[in-house]
């Protein structure tokens, strides 16, 4: 194995890691219904206190 | 003839369910007991109220009848609750009630105590409460023109004046009585988080039936101001308003307000400021004045508790339940409790009616007053059958061509989708296969190639494509939502949500359904039944979500060449088939009710603007990205990945990816697809999809790419399924395959987020009953669909 094709498949499994982690926390979150505005998986929190709003 | 209490003397009375089209007559009283009787005076039937009979729905019930302005939806049985006698019979009428204002001292306020200010919007269902949060606060959450959209608060955030203040969008109520979940949210609401103001959002052009919520405000001593809404609408129709004068009878600021466009917002907001400011003093609030008799016993019993508010003391002579609870603390709770049944007891002698009845009767009395000084209706204006739309609707609504009508906008809807959509398509499909030849062509051969080019750009950009088709189906959506059609859809189709045992309010939360089941779950808390709510969120899932989409687009594009919308209608009648099916089951069975009541108010038909259906569009097309960008990049590379592990030298492609992970996996599942007539790469891809739906055309995207040779590459999914071929060289699919897997994605198990709506509103029996029942009957539909298919 070169050691070109030893770092791609680090960085390939590293990659499939995070989303492995990422989707695997979205399901807990998700299962627990919490986190999003509508809990539709979009990801967006609508609700977020630090959303500066509009200035009248 | 009868004579009333107040020797007025009517001719007998008649129900309203016996009157013929056309004809006005005044009500008399509404029998019998609960929640819709109380649901239908403080929609305004009260002794007195004129209401004139519409029209007859296209299957004959329910009946549409206009009252206060309004337009209302009854079933025939709903109407023989209704007394009512001739339009000019001599009455006692509502303002007859009228006793003006008696004004209370409220001490000041420390309204600056907390770090930011807290504003809640309350106003009846449909009056723009959520237009004006948009407005006001940025956000972008879902209006539409027809109540119930609302059923959780949305908080938002604004300044004024270097202050930072906190918005809070509550569910419409048409009062705050305790007799729907809705009503007892905004009631709880407002006595758990003790807002600074309140903001009453009141519609200009229907003030005498708004106003009847703002009766009940002004009795909670919180600073109040009203907008009033759709002032273009009212000063179009001609009808004068003393703006000035209606202020300060009701003891509270009022201000014009079009909050569609804007106008009026920075007007309403600091009226508000100025009454959280003024309430640092100590202020005399109005209050409706109920007579001598009545005031004289909320003194009596203010008296004995102190620390409750008008509202709550006139509640518990009522004898509300959750307001007599909160007596519980008090030490002499015994003692009110007993001297409000004794109170209760002398005002029903007095009145000759139930304490309900009278309360309602004089608020609505004290509305009518109220109007009759400041109010000058246009003489000419138009009402009724006159009204703007009104011939339109006629049309929409007649006997004959209301479902056929119903069925071609559903048709061409999906037409367009398909027609407009697959220019832009095109376009992005050729960017995509651009994108990836591109790649390829860069990188050297490899594993991170093969994760961009198969895996990234396989998975994600197979969904990708679909995009011009969800904005454009949502811009539809938008269109008929917005100009009130589908509120009239619901009137349409009522008589056979009642047959199929359904609440005709279920069909507000089927229709959000179209596009999440997570919000289509949430909005079944509008449902008072806990048996109605539990049929609607079990059946709801069946209503084919905006995340199926691309897979019926993909599916339908290759393997239908003609009736493309009329295949992908076809998908969505079956979904709303199975769910009435699935009703008419539980509820005569384990899910067995009574039928309940149901009122429902039709919007005035308005022109959709550009700017809103924009703006829906624009949210469900950002919404999209950012699954893209998210679960389904996530999703896709796993895929990828268990797709590509364990490695084999040697080995085709075809090979390679059935001795994966993914591989093993999809031969396990497939006997138990194969009679559906699917292979194992759709077992997968079904199998992954229960993230989100989404991931089954990204699932098979992933598994697809890795299939192709190298000259195939730049192919579209869409052209890779229809030349996939099974060992023995036969097609995979053709139109009975794909069919069937249609329907089995239309049918089975929700996605996660969907399931755990489920649990939250229903509860974990639910949740797992829900699991195996919507993939049962997948299974069974595709079944049958694909086998009798074969044998035809």
């Amino acid at each position: 194995m070169t050691t070109s094709a030893i770092i791609q498949t680090i960085v390939v499994l590293g990659i499939v890691a995070v989303a492995l982690v990422y989707v695997l926390k979205r399901v807990i979150k998700m299962t627990r219904g919490k986190g999003n505005d509508c809990g539709c998986g979009c990801g967006k929190d609508c609700q977020c206190k630090n959303r500066p709003g509009k200035e009248f | 003839m009868n004579t009333d209490q107040n020797n007025h003397t009517t001719p007998p009375a008649r129900l309203l369910d016996d009157e013929a089209v056309g004809k006005t007559v005044q009500v008399v009283r509404v029998m019998g007991d609960g929640a819709f009787r109380q649901r239908l005076l403080e929609m305004g039937f009260v002794r007195g109220a004129r209401v004139t009979v519409l029209k007859n729905a296209p299957l004959q019930d329910p009946v549409e009848y206009m009252i206060m302005g309004a337009h209302i939806s009854l079933r025939h049985s709903e109407a023989a609750q209704i007394e009512v006698t001739d339009k000019d019979a001599d009455i006692c009428d509502m303002e007859d009630a009228y006793n003006g204002i008696v004004e209370t001292e409220v001490a000041g306020a420390n309204p600056l105590a907390d770090d930011v200010l807290r504003v809640v919007l309350i106003g009846n269902p449909n009056c723009g409460k959520t237009s004006l949060f948009n407005q006001v606060t940025g956000a972008k959450e879902k209006v539409g023109n027809y109540g119930g959209v609302t059923v959780d608060s949305k908080e938002g955030w604004f300044s004024i004046g270097g202050r930072r203040v906190q918005l809070v969008d509550l569910p419409g109520t048409y009062s705050l009585t305790e007799y729907s979940p809705e009503e007892m949210y905004v009631r709880t609401y407002i006595r758990d988080n003790h807002p600074d103001a309140i903001l009453n959002i009141v519609d200009a052009g229907n003030l005498e039936r708004n106003l009847y919520l703002t009766t009940q405000v002004m009795d909670m001593n919180i600073p109040m101001v009203i907008a009033l809404n759709m002032w273009d609408e009212l000063e179009k129709s001609g009808d004068k308003l003393d703006v000035e004068m209606l202020s300060r009878l009701l003891g509270a600021r009022m201000v014009p307000l079009t909050a569609y466009n804007g106008r009026g917002v920075k007007e309403v907001l600091q009226a508000t400021m100025e009454a959280i400011d003024e309430s640092e003093q100590e202020t005399r609030h109005h209050n409706v004045n109920y007579g001598t008799l009545i005031e004289d016993c909320l003194k009596e019993l203010g008296a004995m508790c102190p620390t409750l508010d008008r509202y709550t003391v006139l509640k518990i002579i009522e004898n509300d339940q959750h307001a007599i609870d909160l007596l519980d603390s008090q030490d002499n709770a015994q003692q009110v409790k007993k001297t409000a049944m004794e109170m209760r007891g002398r005002i029903e002698r007095d009145f000759n009616d139930d304490i309900v009845s009278i309360i309602t009767d004089l608020k609505y009395g004290f509305v009518r007053g109220a109007l009759a000084e400041v109010m000058k209706p246009n003489p000419d204006r138009n009402t009724g059958e006159t009204k703007p739309g009104y011939s339109l609707d006629r049309l929409m609504t007649n006997r004959w061509l209301a479902l056929p009508i119903l069925l071609v906008l559903m048709w061409l809807m999906f037409e367009a989708t398909f027609t407009l959509g697959a220019y832009p398509q095109g376009w992005i499909e050729s960017g995509i296969g651009w994108i990836g030849e591109w790649i390829g062509k860069a990188l050297p051969d490899g594993i991170l190639r093969d994760l961009i080019v198969d895996g990234i750009i396989g998975g994600v950009g197979g969904v990708l494509v679909f995009l011009p088709q969800i904005l454009i189906l949502f811009f539809f959506i938008s269109l008929l939502e917005d100009s009130g059609y589908m509120a009239r859809a619901a009137f349409i189709v009522d008589r056979i949500m009642h047959r199929v045992g359904l609440h005709g309010k279920s069909f507000i939360p089927y229709l959000i359904g179209f596009g999440c089941g997570v919000p289509a779950i949430m909005a079944t808390r509008t449902l008072e039944n806990r048996r109605d709510r539990l049929v609607t969120i079990l059946t709801v899932p069946f209503m084919s979500c905006s995340a199926r989409l691309p897979a019926y687009l993909l599916l339908v594009a290759a393997f239908f060449t003609a009736n493309q919308g009329l295949i992908l209608m076809s998908i969505y009648l079956i979904g709303i088939l199975v769910a009435a099916i699935t009703a008419i089951i539980m509820s005569k069975t384990f899910l067995k009710h009574d039928k309940t009541q149901f009122v429902m108010e039709l919007p005035p038909y308005r022109k959709p603007t550009a700017r809103n259906a924009t703006i829906h569009m624009w949210s469900k097309g950002k919404q999209y990205l950012q699954k893209m960008a998210t679960i389904i990049l996530a999703a896709s590379i796993i895929v990828w990945a268990l797709g590509y592990f364990p490695r084999h030298e040697g080995q085709t492609p075809q090979e390679q990816i059935e001795n994966s992970y993914m591989g093993q996996m999809g031969k396990a599942i497939e006997p138990a697809v194969a009679p559906l007539g699917f292979n194992w790469q759709m077992g997968v891809s079904v199998l992954t999809g229960a993230a989100a739906k989404e991931i089954v055309v990204s699932t098979m995207g992933v598994l697809y790419t890795g299939e192709s040779d190298a000259t195939e590459e730049s192919a579209s999914l869409k052209e890779k399924l229809q030349t996939a071929t099974k060992p023995n060289g036969e097609h995979v699919f053709d139109p009975i395959v794909a069919y069937s897997f249609m329907l089995f994605i239309l049918l089975y198990f929700p996605c996660i987020a969907a399931l755990a709506a489920i649990k939250r509103e229903a509860g974990t029996k639910w949740m797992i009953f829900e699991i195996f029942y919507t993939t049962g009957v997948a299974w069974l539909v595709s079944f049958i669909f694909y086998q009798v298919a074969r044998m035809i």
